[in-house]
This record gives C-alpha cells, structure tokens and sequence, in this order.
C-alpha cells in the first residue's frame, strides 16, 4: 500500500495504490486537498501500467528508411551526446534547445535546469509552463513581490463571502475542489463565475457574468470603478499596506458600467450588481485561471483583479484576497526551480549577481559560467533550427505538436531540427517526429516531490517497479551528463537535498523541507527555510514581499484580443478542457476508462441555425492559422458569438493565436478570430 | 517637460472636457513631442460628464468622475491652463487670445469646446443680470450639478423641462432623492431624437408608474411665484426648474475667427476645417458631414484619429457608430445607430404591459439600429453584433429578441452520464437502492459532487417504481 498522489492536475490528490502487480487506486480520506475525493481521471490513473503503447526501449529513427528502431540504452545514449556535443562544438551552447513541463517532480525540474545551464552551457531551455500559469505569476510577482499561486490553502475559500471565480472552470478541470462551493453555500457565502461559457462551474454560481472572450480586464476596470464610486474601497488598508492607488483610481473614470457593456457585452446591470455584491461583502476572494490568462494581455488582466482585491483590503486578511487555480500538476514546483528561461533554482532571477553567485556555489561551478537568460516556450520553439536559433531539442515531460499555439507552425519548426530527442511514457505526437526516444518511468514507477496549486510540496512515493527498459527522466538526465563529463544526483531524495539547498534563502525556499516531514505533515507549505520552521500555508498576513512590504497597484489599459473579429472570421474562438482527458491527452487518451471522444465544436443553436448545423452534424473552424473539422455540439449555454474546442486532440492549437503576452509571453490560446461552416 | 525646443509644434487645445482630455491621452500614448497646452474654462481637472446624473443620484463620489488630475498633466509635460476662456481666435497670427488679454500661439490648434445648454423661449428664466433664475437649473457642467446639489434639501418638487435623455436621467435622479418630479417635452412622446413613438409611450408609462407625471405637447411659457405656466394653461407649481432642452455646439470662436459654422463647426474626414488647415475640432462642437453628435463614443473616435493624424499616421474619420444608453434608476433604455431613420427590414416586439418595446432595423443579415426599451436582456449581444456588423440567419433577429423557453422537465434516459466525475449512467444509479448504496458502489457523487441531487432523484424514483 502506497500513499500519493494523482499523476493529473495541480490539486494532487491524495490516493493509495494497491498491489504489486495489478495497481489499484483507493481513497485516502486524510489526505485535506481532496478529503478522499476523486476524479475519473485519478480513479484510473494506472491505467497506462501494462498498456500495450507503453515505450519499452529507446527507439532511433534509421536515416535510410525513416523507421524508428529499437537500441539499447547505451547505444541511444551515447549517439544522443556525440550528436549534442558535436552540435555545440559547431554552432555554440545556445544551438541545444531543452524543453521540460509543468508536470515534472521538483527533482526533474531542478536537474533538468541544471543540466542546460551546467552541461549543456546553453541559455536555451524553458517549458510548457509558459501557456500555464505565467501570466498569474508575472502578475503576482508585479503587484506582491511573489508568486506562489494560491497564498492561502484552498479549503480557505469555505470560508470567504464572496468568491470570485474568473475563467476558471473547476467542476470540470479539478472536480474534487467543486465541493468547497457547496461548502461556501451551506456558510452563507456566495459564488460569483465569469466565463464566456456557463459551465458546470458556472451552474454552480448565484451570479453569472459572460463576457465577451478577452475582456476579463475591461469588466475588472468597471468594476473597480464601480466599487470606487461607491465608496467601497477600504482606504485604511490601501494607505497602510499598498502603493500606487492614486494613479490606478485616476485611471477608471472612462470605465463607467454602459462602455463596459459596449466592450464586455455585459449588461451594465449585471455589473451593478456584481459590484453591490462585493461591496457588501466582508470578505471577497478572487481567483484566476486559464480563461483570464491565456491571452496576449493575460498579465494585465490578472492585474486588473488583483488591484479589486487590493482596493477591497482583502489581499493577506483571513479567508479573503487573490490567488491563481494553477493548471498543471506541477504547475507551481516547475517555475520555482530552474526550467524556465529567466529562472534559477528558489525562484531566484538568473540576472541577478547575489543569485547566481549562490546557485554556481551550490553547483560547483563560476557564477560566470552560467548562461544568462534564454527565450520563452513559444520563441525557443519559434527558433528551432533558425540561423540563430537551436539545431538540437530535448523535450521531457511535454507534447508540444499538440499543446502549443499555432501547432502546424510548431511542427514545421521541429522538423528544420537537426536532431529531436523527446523522453515520454508513450508514443506522443512529438515523440513520433523525433529522432531519438527515450521511454521513461510514469508517476507510480519512480519517487517525487511536487508543489500543488497551494504551494504544498507533496511527495508521489514510487509503488511498483518500473517495466523492463524503462529509466526515470533523472537516470536519463545523469546518463547524458555522465557522457558530457559532469556528474548529475539522479537519486530523488538526494536530488531534493541538492534543490532545498539551492532553493535556500530564495523566494521559494525548500530548505527546511524533507520526506519525513512531508508524509508526516500531508505536506509542506513553502517557503519553509528551516527544518523547525512550520512552513507558510498563509502569506502575506504581515507584508507583501517587496522591499518596502507593500503591495503595488498598476494601472492597466484594456487592449483587447490580439486578433479581433472581422468580415472574413466573425466569431471568437476559445478553448478549454473537458473532464476526461487531460492536456494533450498523451496519457488519457490512452486509458480505456475514459471516453475518447475526440474533438468537438461547442456552438450556440442561434450560430448553429445561421450556418445549418445540427447537433452532431460535422462543421469546420477556420482562422488564419489553420482548419478543424469536428462534430458539432450545440449548447445554449455558449455565447451566440463564440465557439469553443476542447485541446486534448490536434486540431485546436491548429487554430489558436500564438501573439504573446509582453510580460509572460503567454500565448493567446483563449481568444482568436475564426469562421465555422458546414 | 516635453517640447522647448525652436522647432518644436507648438499644439494648442482650447476646451477641457472628454474628447480633449482623449486627445491629450492619445497623444501621450504616441509619444508625440509637441508641446502641448489645453486651455479650459473650468477650474479644476477634467470629469466624466456623463455621470453628472450619477452624482446626482448619490450613486457616484464627485471624486470618481475626474478623468486625469492635474499632477497628470504635469507628469507627462502637457501645459494645462484652468479657468480661463478664451476671448479670440487669431488665425493670421496663429495666436489664441486669453481673457485677460495674453496671447499662445500654436502651430496646431484644436476646438474641443463641446456645447452650450439651450434655453427655452420661457420668460423669467433668465434675471436681470443675465444670470439664472435661483430656481432654474442648467445640468451640463459640474458646477451646475453642484448648485443643483445645494438646492435639494430645500426642494420638494422639481420640473424638468425636455424630454431627451438627459432630462429623464435628471427626472430619475431628482425621484430617487425624493424629490416630486414633472417632466414637460414639447414634443409628442419622450426620447424623441432617439426612439419613436411606441417606445416613447411605453417608457412614459414607465416612468409615471414611478411617480413622475409627464406631460406631452407642452411648453413652458414662463415662470412665475406660482410656478411653471404651461401653454395648455396648466401651472407646475415647483421648487426647481432644471432645463434640459438640449444643447448647441459651442462654436462662437470659430464663427468669428470666419471659420465655416452651420450647427457647429465644419470639419472634413481628416477632423481638419476647409478653410485652414492648422485648425481642428472634436468632440460636441464639431459638425462632420452635415452632424453633430453630443456623445461620448464619437467624440472620442475623433479624438483618437486626429491624435493619429497628428503623430503622422494617414487615418480618416468617417462617421461612428454609436450606442446610447440612458443611465437612470429603472428605466432601461438603449439606443444603437438610429433606429427611426436607418433604412432596412424591422423586427419589433412590443409588450406595454411589461412596460418594453424593442425594434431592431436589419439590413442584409446584419443590426443597422435598435431601439430597446424596458427589456435589456439581450443589449450586451446587440451591440456586439451591432458594433462587428454580424450577418446574422434570417430568424436569429427574431430569436434574439424571443424570451428563452424553460426548457420542459424530462425524464433522464437509461443511458445518460449522471456523474461525469465517476463516469456513471442513469441506469446504474437507478439500480442502487440508497445513494449512500450508489455512492458506495458506482462512486457517483464522490468527485465534484455536482451531481447529488440527481442521484437522490434517481434513487427516490426507483424506491417508489421498484423494477
């Protein structure tokens, strides 16, 4: 009997696995994020032990015939550092791309930074975390000097008056967290959803609001203008905990509730409303998620929330203030240990002398040796096989082909490569392009740390024995390093030791943080720089963590989606996830359990009736980026202008706009502009 | 500081509200290196005229309606000179002549000097000094809400004299402060620039069930100790008068600096004058092919693309498409485009005993005009299509001004997934005999839990119907 958690999404549940051979998922009530609860997803989540798809042995495309055949792992191996080295030797460092995942364990994070920065000497590595989260941190990390997702346990929000869920369909996308909602409910609370679809979530809700795709920020802007006019900003709190407001209330004059209804399509009454409700309100928390962040001003959009909170002094008071429903399931752990372009390790900034000279100590190495700051997920994969850019990419833990945005255009990137190398558990739609695959452990086959939506490392303890054949990306990782003449910890407890160490005094700190106190503590709330340190469920009850412990308002503009509606693509398209798959589907496509359904087209029967769809009938989305033909599903619960396609399969990023944020650069996967026909 | 410089364009604005205060914001968002000035005649910073009628209702702080304060101004470099008129435009010179007789001269020079209120021919409005009579009431500018303000404590009954928009949100405002409020439109039903005279009669009968009387066809011939005499004969007698009569583009410089002025001054798509090509207008003073606006949203139009043309950039004003909503307590109304002149099929549901009429004009597929009066249900969808010129089907106007059917209750088939978290149909659910038993046995409920009442429905139906 092993105690851990699920391989999916960033709540990680907690679950017990079951026999040796035959692995079954059973409750583990104590466990506080889900109390017991979980998913389909979890409850099959083993699945994929035994499966037929399972890669058993690395594979190496034959240049002659163009077939992937099976080697050994040294031969694999020893052709993927020769290749590496002699790349590097002739174009540089920068010229090897790495490119990892929000769902790797903390020690796959840590190591695989390491491995860019230390073995490979390139600046070249980020991952999928970038069309994540990113935006909620940049936003964080702007207005309170951190970023750790959620600044308070999740079961906090039980207790608030008014939650604010903003593009966040947790029903569907983390169904155990549903029932702090009806929690809410039974203490008198109440739900409010801003969604451009009434999702389950959204059913859920005592207020409705669905905006236009893409203008989370302008309805922020009129509510706070709202709250302003009615003097219900808490002025005590904003001069004794925050800077900026003067400038931020001198921009929202412009933003009275009848031209937040021009630009949101949101009735100026429903805003009226919202606003009376959080006016009233002794507590009011607001939480992001996908829906206001995946976009081009996802930064700003986040902001505009956040400055709500922060006027309403809730922002580090008791069951109150901002928090980001992180996506993947380490979405926290991976942006806090090195796998990003601009980070090291203890969410420490790779421009910054102090942080570098303190992780090239923990790693043996000159601070000067360490590259500077490399490109974004979605310019590094821009890049590839550029005159600038790399020849080389390792991928871990990710599947870009699908998940990324203006996915043909990613895939003709990959294939200008001279040599991609991706580790996964199956056969996925980049793996297929590659020309080396490394197969690697799944969760119950190897030991981790991960950091939950929470900012609570948990542990994910090994259960059975790997298949025959199989490494854990750590072994992978030393075996390539080994070759390349540095030697890499590919033991996860000792890993965790090096990363508590390097994390030490960092924003993130996990120094104070072991396995013993994990299992003991069902988790540790970081930062938690001590071993007799109790760890940090609440944040900010004191100070905010920039320098002066305030909190800063910014003054954000509307800007809108990148790409706007016109003549020739007169709707919006946005996409999302559905309850039984999960991501690029890689694993859950897999799993019998789950229904695999394929792609759909969600649509209003007012559109569906304008182009003569009926439900189940086969439409085609355009936008300029690319086609996808699907079943429609007609809804009445979408609005009339805007389409929706589910991501798990190609098709939808064929679609989706790859304008970035200019903060996160955050792709704008939740607005575009398209057309739909029979 | 930006500008000084010998070769710097010296930009000049003269009038201080919302398209100017735009103006100045477009500008500085370009980056633009002119040496700006504004000239207002109001003291203290711009506001956010339309939510006057808010302030007045006490729903807004006076605080909350200022667009950029004055450290604004100073931070981005942008010269601004408050409470001071303007007496003379002098074009030869390139020079504007200040009320106290100094002179800034410009390069570019831009009229954003909005519009006066008009008064009705009524005698006794207006004292011997020229000055209103202290129970007469103007509402275009912040000082006269102000005043407007002070006079309520003392103020039982007030008449508004106009029907249009602004004299229903003042009417409204005045009610929700308890004040009994008259309202007097010359003309044959309310909002009449702005909807015809169905909509007009369904909002008058909104409006007198909430305890304003409206009285139609009716002028105010003068005001007496009594009160407001009307031409039929009728005396209001009252506390306040407030004047509604709507406005006139504020364009008496340009006329005598020998500008073209009809109803305001002439500009053509590049926001230019025809007859000097370093004189522009925006805003309410403005006249652009043959029409002046008063609102906000072409105002601003304006002031975004001569701000544009400004910084260089080859841009065209060509007409704005514009939304009207009237900001008052229990009256819902919006106007998009101008649904009583824009040519084109109608759709129209009107339902006076709801208190709602609602007309949308449609022209090849797509909403060239509405008018939605008492039911805003669908205005968020309306104006979006409206705004994008959406083709719509041939029954999606119909539909979209239908209410949506409650949707019949039905039974739940064998086969439908009740608990999407644990994957379970109807028909296993309905096999169990408690929910603690399908909870147990199938793991409905046990995820999201969105799914309970179902279950215990399902459940109850088979304990009473055993199979």
């Amino acid at each position: 009997m092993t105690h851990t958690h699920c391989p999916y999404c960033s709540l990680q549940c907690g679950m017990v696995l079951e026999g040796r051979r035959a692995l079954e998922v059973q409750a583990w009530p104590e466990f506080p994020v889900n109390e017991g609860r979980l998913c389909r997803k979890g409850w099959t989540a083993t699945g994929l032990r035994g499966h037929r798809e399972r890669l058993t042995s690395p594979l190496v495309r034959d240049r002659d015939t163009g077939e992937l055949r099976a080697v050994s792992w040294d031969e694999a191996l020893d052709l993927v550092a020769d290749r590496l080295s002699a790349i590097r030797d002739e174009h540089g460092a920068d010229a090897v791309g790495v490119f990892g995942g929000g769902g790797l364990t903390n020690e796959k994070a840590y190591t695989l930074g390491k491995f860019a920065r230390v073995v490979l000497g390139t600046s070249q590595v980020d991952y999928n975390g970038r069309w994540c989260m990113s935006s909620a941190a940049s936003a964080a990390n702007l207005a309170f000097g951190l970023d750790r997702g959620l600044p308070f346990p999740l079961a906090d929000i039980e207790h608030t008056d008014v939650l604010v869920l903003v593009g966040s369909n947790l029903a569907e996308t983390m169904p155990p967290a549903a029932r702090h909602l009806d929690r809410l409910h039974e203490n008198g609370g109440t739900v409010v959803v801003v969604d451009p679809r009434r999702t389950p979530t959204a059913e859920r809700a005592d207020l409705f609001v669905q905006p236009v795709p893409g203008t989370d920020l302008a309805l922020a802007l009129g509510v706070l203008h709202l709250l302003d006019a009615a003097g219900a900003v808490d002025e005590d709190y904003v001069a004794e905990r925050t800077s900026g407001f003067a400038e931020v209330r001198g921009s929202l004059a412009a933003w009275w509730p009848e031209r937040v209804e021009r630009v949101t399509g949101v009735a100026a009454e429903q805003l009226r409303a919202l606003c009376e409700l959080l006016a009233s309100a002794d507590k009011v928390t607001v939480l992001t998620a996908r829906g206001a962040e995946q976009h081009s001003t996802g930064t700003d959009t986040v902001l505009a929330w956040i400055n709500v909170a922060l006027a309403l002094g809730m922002c580090g008071t008791p069951y109150a203030g901002y928090g980001c429903l992180t996506g993947q399931g380490n979405g926290q752990g991976g942006r806090e240990h090195g796998q990003k372009a601009d980070q090291l390790p203890g969410y420490r900034m790779i421009d910054d002398p102090q942080a570098r000279e303190h992780v090239a100590r923990v790693w043996g190495v000159e601070p000067g040796s360490l590259p500077g700051k490399g490109r974004s997920a979605t310019e590094l994969l821009d890049a590839l096989g550029r005159p600038d850019g790399p020849r080389a990419l390792l991928v871990l833990g990710s599947n870009p082909v699908v998940s990324a945005p203006n996915a043909h255009h990613v895939a003709e990137r990959l294939a200008a490569l001279d040599l991609l190398v991706v580790a996964d558990v199956v056969m996925s739609e980049t793996a297929a392009r590659a020309d080396v695959v490394l197969p690697v452990t799944q969760w119950a086959e190897e030991t981790g740390t991960m950091t939950n939506l929470e900012g609570r490392v948990i542990l994910r303890e090994q259960a059975v024995e790997p298949p025959a054949g199989v490494r854990s990306d750590l072994e992978l990782l030393a075996g390539l390093a080994e070759r390349l003449g540095v030697r890499l910890e590919s033991d996860p407890v000792a890993v965790f030791a090096e990363l508590g160490r390097a994390s030490a005094g960092g924003r993130a700190d996990y120094a104070g943080i072991d396995h013993a106190r994990i299992r003991a503590e069902h988790g540790v709330f970081w930062p938690c720089p001590a071993p007799d340190h109790p760890g940090t469920p609440r944040m900010f009850t004191d100070r905010f963590a920039h320098e002066d412990g305030r909190a800063r308002f910014s003054v954000v503009e509307h800007r809108g989606a990148d790409e706007q509606p016109d003549a020739a693509y007169p709707l919006h398209l946005t996409t999302g996830r559905v309850l039984a798959q999960y991501q690029s589907g890689a694993q859950t496509r897999r799993i019998a359990e789950l229904a695999d359904d394929g792609p759909f087209v969600e649509l209003h029967p007012f559109l569906a009736d304008r182009i003569g769809a009926h439900d189940g009938d086969p439409v085609v989305v355009t936008t300029r980026r690319g086609q996808l033909r699907a079943p429609a599903r007609v809804v009445t619960t979408i609005r009339p202008d805007t389409l929706f396609v589910p991501f798990h399969w190609v098709g939808a990023n064929l679609l989706t706009n790859d304008a970035l944020d200019p903060t996160s650069r955050m792709p704008e996967f939740k607005a575009c502009a398209a057309a739909v026909r029979t | 500081m930006r500008g000084g410089g010998a070769d710097v364009r010296r930009l000049v604005v003269v009038g201080h509200g919302m398209a100017a205060t735009r103006l100045v914001e477009e500008l500085v968002a370009l980056g633009s290196s002119d040496e700006i000035t504004v000239v207002g005649d109001e003291p203290g910073p711009a506001y956010n005229r339309i939510l006057l009628s808010a302030v007045l209702e006490g729903s807004h702080a006076e605080e909350a309606l200022t667009l950029r304060d004055t450290g604004w101004y100073a931070g981005h470099g942008v010269r601004l000179v408050g409470g001071t008129r303007v007496d003379e435009l002098d074009r030869a010179g390139r020079q504007v002549v200040l009320a106290d007789g100094s002179r800034l001269p410009y390069d570019h020079l831009v009229l954003a000097t909005g519009a006066n209120p008009t008064l009705p021919p009524m005698r006794g409005l207006v004292r011997r000094d020229g000055r209103l009579h202290e129970r007469v009431h103007a509402f275009r500018s912040l000082a006269d809400c102000r005043r407007l303000l002070e006079a309520l404590p003392a103020a039982r009954r007030a008449v508004v004299v106009g029907g249009g928009l602004l004299g229903l949100q003042v009417a409204r405002a005045l009610s929700v402060r308890g004040v009994l409020v008259e309202v007097v439109e010359g003309g044959d039903h309310l909002l009449r620039s702005q909807v015809g005279p169905r909509a007009g009669s369904v909002l008058q009968r909104s409006l007198t069930r909430l305890g304003t009387a409206v009285y139609l066809g009716a002028r105010g011939v003068r005001l007496t100790e009594a009160g407001v005499v009307l031409d039929n004969g009728y005396v209001l007698e009252t506390d306040l008068v407030v004047i509604t009569a709507g406005g006139r583009p504020a364009a008496s410089l340009a006329r005598r600096a020998g500008l073209t002025v009809r109803r305001g001054v002439v500009v053509d798509d590049h926001l230019t004058s025809p007859d000097d090509p370093r004189v522009h207008a925006i805003g309410d003073c403005a006249e652009h092919e043959g029409r002046v606006s008063g609102f906000v949203p072409p105002a601003w139009e304006q002031a975004s693309i001569l701000a544009r043309r400004l910084a260089g950039h080859d841009v065209c004003y060509s007409g704005a498409r514009s939304v009207v909503r009237l900001r008052a307590s229990d009256l819902d109304v919006a106007v998009l485009g101008d649904p009583e002149h824009e040519p084109g099929e109608v759709v129209e549901i009107a339902n006076p005993v709801a208190g709602s009429h609602r007309k949308l004009v449609v022209r090849e597929g797509r909403v060239v005009a509405a008018s939605l009066v008492g039911d805003l249900s669908q205005v968020g969808l309306l104006t979006q299509h409206f705004d994008r010129g959406t083709v719509l089907g041939p029954r999606e106007p119909g539909s979209l001004l239908l209410p949506d059917r409650p949707a019949a209750p039905r039974a739940i088939p064998d086969d439908a997934e009740v608990c999407a978290c644990a994957g379970v149909s109807a028909a296993r659910i309905r096999s169990c005999r408690t929910v603690e038993d399908a909870r147990r046995t199938t793991r409905a409920g046990t995820g999201c839990g969105g799914c309970a009442d179902v279950v215990r429905q399902l459940v109850a139906t088979t304990e009473r119907h055993p199979v």
